[in-house]
């Protein structure tokens, strides 16, 4: 075994020293003070992107709930003409799309941002300007896509863009090049916000928080951050088919020149179904989070819940055909799905047991959160019934694209998501504002929202099975669906009534009203530790841990961080710094150092939003302009603010722990994100070989005339070079170790040709043998994945010649290396996608006897 | 070649902190056995859709291959678990109480979490092989 410090054996703290503690706090109020006046826009904090973020998902919520509100006045009574169709189209999409992907998906990653790092006792996530650029793409793409439905073009193809509807221009317009590049877009803020909470949860945590001991919210953001990661990449590539089609026409999902629309559908529901999971599960960890605190003991069954959110993240990804089970798949597919939708009521219902048992075992206090918590699981629990119901196939053939449905995801998601968040809006408030809610307000809103709520969604089970289906602009008398409707708007427009109340119980200027005391719930996690007043720097000192529910079990432990008697109590640099722990034992590795406020993250947004707004409207040229402003600030960015070179190779921590100012490789966060980075852009590109296989199956002459299948010779030359690329990185890793900087710069900087020749040899194949993206699917498959390689060797050379250049100016030395082992680490996943897409275009048409 | 730099500080962590695979101290063991069932499934739904689209509509043949296939991811799982019984010290309590700050307790705690997970997997892969009994055509 390890040789292992005893953390619990360290020797005392220094005695109190009133002077020291001053001098202490004044020294890192002015490392993590915010910058004053308008210039708190470039505030990286996790408590000021956070509340950004959550106060712009909600903006967007509001803009969502009002277009939820027209869709209903339009459907109140029958034969209406209160909005046209072509309108009605926009607002049902927008609202799916706007409530999806800017409301449930960021404000799990606003709430994170904001409560992750203070739940861990850590100062800051372990990338907070990563977070910020987060917030600003998608600030940017959010606006771009909502404000389109001011002038008449926002999307209008539903929230899931169905292909060919989408794919053809002649039936959309601009509203789905809007659709799919600002949600790309967006996408991009939420793999960052995944990396970062990844991160944060594996390499953040406080010395001594070992996996045993580790909050559930923890567990559940890991989770889900680890969802999102398999989950979006597929559509990312899903977006880019569709889009090369809509631009370029290449053929994809066309089905006269060998495309599939069915393809579409595969892609976007594996995005799509585990989304449900994604906005449900961080949901439920608020609920799991407050519910002990309430309970006033720890969780029962802490172990069956993590089982549960494991479970649930995995069996969610079996799922994605239940939406298609009207599409014509052979029977026995539909039955795997089916079987596997059944399979995830076990763990879902294991987590629902283990709240409810919790609340058996105690007396639970009253209060508001408790209020919304309680109605959360019971909306919710009707939602999951109904959804056992329609993973049925027989059930769904008569249920498919009915009321039905929209009543059982609004009682998922709104029982799984929004009530739970409104609990948790409700018993974080007082944490955020040191203000307490007015109670009152709190439970008229919960009342009004959970009886309109009903009102309005419980209807539509019968409007559904009465056959009424949805997306329909309006309907006819004798359809007999007029009352319901009718219920249905009422129902709408008193839930709208109580979110009203909850939003003026929340703006409402609290000014003068006293703070609330410290830890205002008695609650055992860390978050509670937070001075009354709030201080800009997270926590005073960062404790050790050696229990769940710290504040309860660790006697004094709120005096011993104010004190400042753990570790990191001080910030004599002038740096902002967080402790890095081990995966497993948060044992202290070493002291990290993060970057302050800064403009650079959002000229890099502003240039990369710029990017995807111009190309939706073919500016190409300024499209190209902004694209090198984006690569320009990014690189300003890296370079003046990360692998810096610390003034000494190690400090002290505090209590005898002395430890390294510097990492490199798999010890350091930056070598964890790119790893995770990467995994996700692997996912992404196996949603492209996914797509190449399903090609492969529902086409019978897929693969074109042997004279049409690239040459192997050609393509086993651009194998080589792309390989030789990668081995001339490795060895120059290894060389630079060896301090022959020279050499190391010389294999950098040669290697981007070296690969680029490779990736001419696949093109000068695809070119022989005549292929034509816009001809065939095959063509087109063929073409993306040599495009796709094309991308990454682009941001490769960049890369490299950055590394190269941080080798010559002295910034990356034999010592100090971590830039080339990032780019090392990045070069692998570049390797593996360069062999896979090798024996896809070479060895798998030669297997099939094609070639 | 090792420099410096490289070097863990004196006593305080693991050398170096490289995912371990399932041996004992990993959390790899936690995510094998679901890991089988999402393969078993993604295996179960490629052969059955390209039988059926290559191989024509009769199931009776494919349907020894989805059974063995159930039964050998089941018996992997079970191997699994095994060894989070054994080398974890992984038990099934319903009252989980795993909360002694040490890395016995931590390696106890992956154990339980990685049997129950494979409880769960194995339960998910009978879901998943039972409906190749249920079909004899596609």
């Amino acid at each position: 075994m390890t040789q292992e410090i005893d953390l619990s054996k360290l020797p005392p703290a220094e005695p109190y020293d009133e002077a020291r503690d001053k001098a202490q706090r004044k020294r890192l109020l002015d490392v993590w003070q915010e910058p004053p006046g308008w210039k708190i826009i470039s505030a990286v904090n996790n408590d000021h992107v956070g509340k950004w973020y959550l106060l712009t998902s909600f903006a967007f919520f509001v803009f969502a709930g009002i277009l939820a509100l027209m869709i209903r006045a339009q459907l109140a009574v029958p034969d209406n003409d209160l909005f046209g169709q072509s309108l009605y189209n926009q607002l049902f999409t927008l609202h799916g799309t706007a409530m999806m992907f800017l409301f449930a998906v960021p404000i799990f990653e606003a709430v994170a941002i904001l409560v992750l790092p203070e739940i861990l006792g850590a100062r800051d996530l372990p990338f907070p300007r990563l977070s910020a650029f987060g917030y600003w793409c998608f600030l940017i793409g959010g606006v771009f896509v909502c404000g389109s439905i001011f002038f008449g073009v926002a999307p209008d193809g539903g929230w899931f863009m169905y292909t060919p509807l989408s794919s053809n221009t002649d039936y959309s317009g601009l509203g789905a090049d809007i659709w799919l590049l600002g949600l790309s877009f967006i996408e991009v803020s939420s793999i960052a916000a995944a990396v970062e909470l990844i991160v944060g949860v594996l390499k953040c945590r406080p010395p001594g928080m070992r996996l045993n001991l580790m909050p559930l919210y923890c567990w559940y953001v890991l989770v889900v951050a680890g969802m999102i990661l398999f989950a979006f990449p597929p559509l990312i590539a899903g977006d880019l088919l569709l889009e090369m089609e809509r631009a370029f026409d290449w053929a994809f999902f066309d089905v006269d020149r060998g495309g599939d629309p069915l393809l579409w559908q595969h892609l976007f529901w594996i995005f799509g179904h585990p989304e449900v999971y994604i906005i449900f599960l961080p949901s439920i960890a608020l609920i799991a989070t407050m519910l002990p605190t309430f309970a006033n003991r720890p969780m029962v069954g802490h172990s069956w819940i993590v089982l549960s959110a494991v479970g649930v993240a995995f069996l969610s990804f079996g799922l994605w055909v239940h939406h298609m089970f009207t599409t014509g798949l052979p029977e026995i597919s539909l039955s795997f799905f089916s079987a596997a939708s059944e399979a995830v009521a076990v763990p879902t219902g294991i987590q629902i047991f283990c709240f409810i048992a919790t609340m058996l075992v105690s007396k639970v206090r009253a209060s508001v959160p408790m209020l919304f918590a309680g109605g959360a699981l019971a909306i919710f629990v009707f939602g999951g019934l109904t959804g056992v119901m329609v993973a049925l196939v027989p059930f769904d053939w008569q249920a498919h694209d009915s009321y039905f449905v929209v009543a059982h995801l609004h009682y998922t998601l709104i029982g799984g998501m929004l009530f739970p968040l409104f609990a948790g809006i409700h018993y974080w408030y007082p944490f955020v504002t040191q203000k307490a809610m007015s109670d009152r307000l709190g439970t008229w809103s919960f009342w009004l929202m959970f009886g309109g709520f009903n009102l309005a969604f419980l209807p539509m089970h019968w409007t559904g099975v009465m056959g009424m289906p949805r997306r329909v602009w309006t309907y006819d008398v004798t359809d007999g669906w007029a009352v319901l409707n009718m219920v249905s708007t009422v129902g709408a427009f008193v839930f709208a009534a109580g979110f009203a109340v909850l939003a003026v119980n929340v703006l409402w200027p609290r000014g003068r009203q006293p703070l609330v005391e410290r830890n205002h719930w008695n609650a055992g996690t860390m978050e509670w530790v937070a001075e009354v007043p709030d201080k800009p720097w997270g926590i005073r000192s960062i404790p050790y841990i050696h229990t769940r529910y710290p504040l309860w079990e660790q006697p004094d432990l709120m005096g011993q961080i104010d004190r400042g008697e753990w570790f990191l109590p001080d910030a004599e640099e002038g740096k902002r710094e967080l402790i890095v722990t081990d995966i497993l034992d948060a044992r202290p590795l070493y002291v990290q150092r993060v970057g302050g406020p800064t403009f650079l993250t959002i000229g890099s947004a502003v240039c990369l939003g710029a990017v995807f707004i111009l190309a939706t409207y073919h500016l190409w040229a300024l499209t190209l302009a902004f694209g090198v402003g984006f690569i320009g600030f990014t690189l300003w960015w890296l370079w003046t603010g990360t692998s810096e070179i610390p003034e000494r190779p190690e400090k002290y921590a505090g209590r005898g722990l002395t430890l390294p100012t510097y990492a490199q490789g798999n010890r350091s966060p930056g070598w964890w994100a790119v790893f995770i980075t990467m995994t996700g852009d692997l996912t992404a590109f196996m949603g492209l070989v996914f797509s190449y296989f399903f090609y492969w199956t529902a086409l019978p002459d897929f693969f074109p005339s042997a004279d049409q299948i690239p040459g192997i010779s050609w393509l086993l030359l651009g194998l080589v070079g792309l390989v030789a690329g990668w081995l001339m990185t490795v060895a120059a890793r290894r060389l630079l170790g060896e301090g022959r900087r020279g050499m190391a710069v010389g294999l950098l900087c040669g290697s981007v040709p070296v690969g680029f020749a490779g990736l001419g040899a696949w093109c000068l194949a695809a070119w022989q043998a005549g292929l034509d993206p816009t001809a065939q699917s095959f063509d087109a498959m063929v073409w993306m994945l040599i495009l796709w390689m094309g991308l990454h060797l682009l941001l490769n050379a960049l890369m490299q010649l950055y590394v190269a250049a941080r080798i010559l100016a002295r910034i990356c030395t034999p010592d100090y290396r971590a830039d080339l082992m990032n780019l090392t680490l990045f070069t692998h996943f570049l390797a593996l996608t360069a062999v896979v897409i090798f024996a896809l275009l070479a060895i798998f048409p030669m297997l099939m006897g094609a070639a | 070649m090792t420099r410096e730099s490289d070097k863990q500080p004196g006593g305080y962590g693991p050398p170096g902190d490289a995912p371990r695979l399932i041996g004992q101290g990993s959390v790899w063991i936690m995510v094998a056995a679901p890991t089988i069932w999402a393969l078993h499934f993604v295996a179960s739904y490629t052969f059955a859709a390209t039988w059926c689209a290559k191989a024509g509509p009769s199931l009776a043949e494919p349907r020894w291959i989805i059974a063995m296939m159930g039964v050998i991811c089941v018996a992997l799982i079970g191997w699994l678990a095994l060894l989070a019984v054994r080398r974890y010290g992984g038990v099934f309590v319903i009252f989980e109480e795993i909360t002694e700050s040490s890395e016995r307790a931590r390696d106890r705690f992956i154990g339980h979490v990685s049997l129950l997970l494979c409880i769960l997997s194995a339960v998910a892969i009978v879901f998943t092989a039972l409906p190749g009994f249920f079909f004899s055509t596609c």
